[in-house]
């Protein structure tokens, strides 16, 4: 809502600055967006009666020009604009006049010829652009010398105001105006005399409301013989400009006038046009109607409309329709000015792609109260600038249809807790009072009769807000929450997640979040059996699957950095992914995951380092570092696995009882060029569910017995994972302390699809020393599991 | 004899001078001290000289001998000081090259910024929850006071997965969850990614919220701004932090407000707008079924991402999403 702050201080005005004023309508709750002053600043610019105009005897493009400004001599101007003309007003700084950006108008010579003055256009001294490449013109009857701030009372601002939905009240002046009464306590005046402008002579159009409910009041009148030559005032049209909406007509100018002074939207039909009655009802489906922007809408039955026997004449609150619009030569005007239940209206601009200040405030509210009063304004604003014969009023008024303005009770007890300060009850009258409430108080409190105007008003707590936002939000105290007197859990046993990525970050991971949605064709690529769900209004066809896998944002990340010269890529992203699920209420199982994606030199940067590219045990590492720091090493084991989006020969899953929690691998090569990449890059994804769990230490002895070591070095097939045979030989036993492999070795000596791997046995009794016979009793048992299990044999 | 054992020390003397490694110095000690040395030798004719004469000249060969080990002794201390000298000297480096190793990569700021809020507010006994991010009518809208008919709905730019789920336009929803899940007193944060079909300069498709919630017997607006203002005090860590309460409009609070911060730390000590907060409208702790008479509910919304820019000097929304090391990297 934007508007004239002048307009607005007829109606009240506080002792406050354009900043104060601003300010406290924010602190109101009426945020103010912008404040721009109407004309740039300026001083001793007036009125120039342009008397004539010659040829400047050096200069082509110079006239010389002699301007009255009111003083006793006229003063020669040298001019430049083409529209210079003998007669013209024109506004005129005088010598001395400073104009916009500090430039000072003094005595000069243009090509040797005097000049006192400057004659300006309109961007010369800050005022809207009127479209024309010379001087802004003024009207014939301006008077000369009147200083032009005054004229075009220009020491004014535009005021553009952010509503909130529940506020529809102040989409008007006298809205505002209410407000900034109630906050300030500066007089409320209605600026005009409010009389009932109906005429003797029976209204020619009958009214015929078929669906009260959408239209609980419709009052409608005619003007005829008015001159239709008549023009919209300076002041109004100014008016008009400074709110945001463009001058047209008479007629449209004034129904505009009291849309923003009175916020009630109105519409004027050619009464030459109607044929037969109007009538308010819905529409049938299908049925066309061009409206006034000449756009052709096919309407559904859901819709209110206007109609005369020729059909739909407008969409009811919305917009009139073309056939029935008033032009340069309409003679007769009829006059709609009604009240529609918001509920008829909501939605249905959006329907058809017609958003107008009528329909932004019949969908947000109306007052039911306003028809009468704004219809009256408006025909005494056209009456008093042309004239013309005023009809009685048809009125269709349904009142068990009207909203009703609440009553609520507040309570003193409820007030005051809520607020958390003891409010002066004198101060709660004072304060609905001026928000207009009927107040009425009893033992506990009151009973608010709010008017018609605040149907945001509901409940009690509506009241409370009332009085905190009058009393000033910042006048409350600040008292502090009381403290809870009980410890917080700290479960030992759930892992934090701000740990694992902390581990990440230091095993040089950068952390990035990823948009959620993702390119389709993309996720087919790398998860082309996982169901997925689609956003039906994407912001673009590239952001439309919701992820089933962190995979592509990762990759895209990679891409991203990769082609700004950034060769060494470490990422890790933790969050959702969405399986589609119909069993599920949401629609979609939703997994938390973490996941990785590296590229690049195995070191940041080194001065001895090699110069080796990041390979899978690398990954492999980092992945399980996170799998020891949740104690799942054993738990969670690695499987051979093939998956569409990693190489074959260099891909995992994880496992943990029997069901796959993550994997790792190397971006299959088939993809790196759809995904952007460059090089190997080595995927993870883990959920996180698998991660969250730790186990509470519980510490044992330590052994104080000797520890006995055997070096074992078995010879197996090639094909065999190392897993396998790490399984065979960790055979159960109470002195079996731990399996590590310190060599692989393949060629000379063993068999050509053969490798050796060597463990080394770490044996100890936690009670006592071990005799020999019982290591040599244990490494049989693990060569024969060995052996029986991987076919491995001692080298 | 006297003369005789000058004579060797002498000698012995010159040959351990011109001593330069361990083994020669040796073969000296053999050849003056070894079983069949110089020395040793004059000790064997010990046994020729009288019992009175015997301990005098014992006395002097010792004696002779003491210097000869001496002089060996003082020329191994010199010789080992040498070869350690020689080997610290080889074992030098230059301690000025960077240490090995050293790989730090970087929280995003986003996590960084949520970390603080959650850190202060558990402080004060706020626990986290969290809730899915395709979320359905109910608990996106409707539990939170927002019918079909809503101009509010329309103002909240939804992406749609059908008619019935979206993506959650705002964190509030996990308070509905919360609430229909525990019962009262509570107090929890929900921070989480939010969806808005929106994208230009000043906004991205999905950004971070936190929500806030207290469901207690007596919480009143005077303990809302007090918590709101601490928290942004803290946050910024500027004691001297205005703030001021704007009444704003949440279908899910009444009153309901909206915070402004202004600093000399940015922004020129203009007005910035950081939060939106109030206490939760009745109907929505009806929906959960909780009697808005006994219990009263505080809420706010954090922009997470705003509240990063702010305190971490970022300029461009957009950065957060882009990815860029260079930009992550300079939050280590």
């Amino acid at each position: 809502m934007k508007f004239s702050e002048n307009w607005l201080r007829e109606w009240t005005s506080p002792d406050w600055t354009t900043e104060q004023l601003s300010e406290e309508l924010s602190l109101a709750g009426l945020e103010v967006d912008d404040v721009e002053p109407v004309a740039g600043a300026f001083t001793n610019v007036v009125v120039g009666h342009v008397l004539s105009v010659e040829k400047h005897p050096d200069a082509d493009k110079l006239n010389v020009t002699q301007v009255d400004v009111g003083d006793v001599e006229p003063v020669q101007i040298v001019c430049g604009a083409k529209n210079v003309v003998a007669g013209m007003k024109a506004c005129c700084a005088k010598v001395g006049a400073v104009l916009p950006g500090d430039f000072k108008i003094k005595k000069a010579k243009l090509r040797g010829v005097p000049s006192h003055g400057m004659l300006c256009g309109a961007s010369e001294i800050g005022l809207p652009d009127d479209g024309v490449d010379g001087l802004h013109v003024l009207p014939n009857d301006a008077p000369v010398g009147m200083d032009l701030r005054e004229y075009l009372d220009l020491n004014d601002s535009s005021i553009d105001v952010d509503l909130t939905p529940n506020r529809a009240d102040c989409f008007s002046v006298m809205g505002i105006a209410r407000d900034v009464h109630a906050i300030s306590g500066a007089e409320l005046k209605t600026p005009f005399s409010e009389n009932d402008m109906a005429g003797t002579a029976d209204c020619q159009v009958a009214i015929e409301v078929t669906d009260a409910v959408a239209c609980p009041k419709y009052l409608g009148c005619t003007v005829t013989g008015f001159n239709t030559q008549a023009q919209t005032p300076l002041w109004m049209k100014q008016r008009l400009e400074r709110s945001g909406l463009r001058p047209l007509s008479l007629v449209v100018d004034i129904t505009n006038y009291v849309l923003l002074e009175m916020g009630q939207p109105m519409h004027a039909f050619d009464l030459n046009k109607l044929q037969g009655a109007v009538q308010v009802r819905k529409a049938n489906a299908g049925e066309k109607l061009t409206t006034l922007d000449e756009k052709e809408v096919v309407l559904e039955d859901d819709t209110l409309v206007i109609a005369d026997d020729s059909g739909a004449i407008a969409l009811a609150g919305i917009m009139g329709g073309l056939s029935t619009s008033v032009t340069d030569d309409t003679t007769a005007i009829f006059f709609e000015c009604a009240h529609f239940n918001r509920l008829a209206i909501t939605g249905k601009a959006r329907k058809y792609g017609l958003h107008t200040d009528s329909s932004m405030r019949f969908e947000r509210g109306v007052d039911p109260l306003l028809p009468e009063r704004a219809l009256n304004r408006a025909l005494a604003l056209f009456t008093e600038v042309a004239g013309g014969e005023v009809s009685k009023v048809n009125a269709v008024i349904s009142d068990e249809n009207l909203p009703k303005a609440a009553v609520i009770t507040l309570r003193k007890e409820t007030l005051d807790k809520r607020l958390g300060v003891e409010v002066d009850s004198q101060q709660v009258n004072d304060i609905f009072q001026r928000l207009g409430f009927g107040v009425e108080e009893n033992a506990a409190g009151w009973n608010m009769h709010a008017p018609s105007y605040r149907f945001d008003m509901a409940i009690e707590m509506d009241l409370v807000e009332e009085v905190g936002r009058v009393f000033g939000y910042n006048n409350l105290p600040e008292t502090p929450l009381h403290a809870p007197m009980t410890l917080n859990e700290l479960p030992e046993s759930e892992q934090e997640l701000m740990a694992l990525k902390i581990a990440l970050v230091q095993r040089g991971y950068n952390e990035v979040v990823t948009y959620s949605f993702v390119e389709e064709s993309k996720q087919k690529c790398l998860a082309p059996d996982l169901p997925y769900v689609l956003v039906q209004n994407p912001i673009s066809d590239d952001m439309k699957a919701m992820r089933t896998t962190l995979f592509p944002g990762l990759l895209q990340s990679v891409a991203y950095n990769q082609n700004r010269q950034q060769p060494r890529v470490r990422l890790f992203e933790s969050g959702l992914v969405f399986y589609k699920n119909d069993q599920d209420p949401t629609g979609a199982t939703q997994v938390p995951m973490i996941g990785g994606a590296v590229v690049g030199k195995v070191a940041a940067s080194g001065w001895d380092e090699t110069e080796r590219a990041v390979d899978f045990f690398d990954v492999k590492g980092d992945v399980e570092t996170l799998l020891r720091m949740s104690h799942q090493v054993g738990k969670i084991r690695f499987e051979a696995c093939s998956h569409p989006a990693l190489h074959p020969g260099q891909s995992a899953s994880l496992i943990k009882d029997g069901k796959e929690v993550g994997i790792i691998g190397q971006l299959h090569p088939q993809w790196v060029k759809t995904m952007g990449v460059n090089g190997n890059v080595f995927l993870f994804q883990i959920r996180q569910d698998a991660l969250m769990t730790m186990e509470v230490p519980c510490a044992e002895a330590i052994s104080k017995f000797p520890e006995v070591q055997r070096d074992l070095a078995f010879v197996v097939e090639n094909e065999l994972s190392v897993q396998s045979l790490l399984d065979a030989v960790m055979v159960e036993s109470d002195i079996l302390r731990s399996v590590d492999i310190f060599d692989i070795y393949r060629g000379q000596g063993i068999g050509e699809d053969q490798k050796s791997v060597a463990l080394t046995l770490k044996i100890q009794h936690q009670e006592r020393t071990l005799q020999d016979d019982e290591v040599d009793q244990l490494v049989a048992q693990i060569l024969e599991s060995a052996k029986q299990k991987v076919n491995a044999v001692l080298r | 004899m006297r003369e005789q054992l000058q004579t060797l020390i002498s000698e012995a003397e010159e040959a351990i001078k011109s001593v330069t490694d361990l083994a020669n110095l040796d073969e000296i000690r053999v050849q003056y001290l070894g079983k069949k040395g110089a020395l040793t030798e004059v000790m064997k004719t010990l046994g020729k000289l009288s019992q009175e004469e015997r301990p005098k000249a014992g006395q002097v060969i010792n004696e002779a001998k003491q210097a000869v080990q001496g002089l060996l002794n003082d020329k191994k201390r010199e010789l080992d000081n040498a070869k350690l000298m020689q080997k610290l000297a080889e074992e030098t480096v230059d301690v000025t090259l960077p240490g090995r190793g050293v790989d730090l990569g970087s929280l995003h700021p986003v996590t960084r910024t949520l970390n603080r809020i959650e850190t202060l507010f558990s402080k004060a006994g706020f626990d986290v929850e969290t809730g899915p991010e395709i979320e359905d009518d109910w608990h996106n809208f409707e539990a939170l006071n927002i019918p079909e008919t809503h101009p509010a709905r329309a103002m909240h730019d939804t992406f749609y997965i059908n008619e019935k789920t979206v993506l959650r336009t705002h964190t509030s929803g996990v308070q509905i969850r919360t609430m229909e899940n525990k019962q009262p007193p509570l107090r929890i944060i929900a921070p989480g990614r939010v969806y808005r079909c929106d994208s230009d300069q000043t906004h991205t498709p999905m950004f971070h919220q936190v929500e806030g919630l207290i469901v207690e017997k007596s919480a009143s607006f005077a303990q809302l701004r007090a918590l709101l203002i601490e928290f942004l005090k803290e946050f910024f860590e500027d004691e001297n932090l205005k703030t001021r309460f704007r009444p704003s409009y949440f279908p899910f609070t009444e009153p309901s407000a909206e915070v402004d911060i202004a600093t000399d730390l940015f922004g020129d000590g203009r007005w910035i707008e950081v939060l939106g907060c109030g206490m939760v409208h009745p109907n929505v702790l009806q929906n959960v079924g909780i009697d808005p008479d006994e219990y009263t509910g505080l809420a706010f919304g954090l922009g997470v991402e705003r509240l990063a820019m702010l305190r971490y000097n970022v300029k461009d929304l957009r950065q957060f999403f882009e990815n860029d090391l260079r930009f992550l990297q300079q939050f280590k």
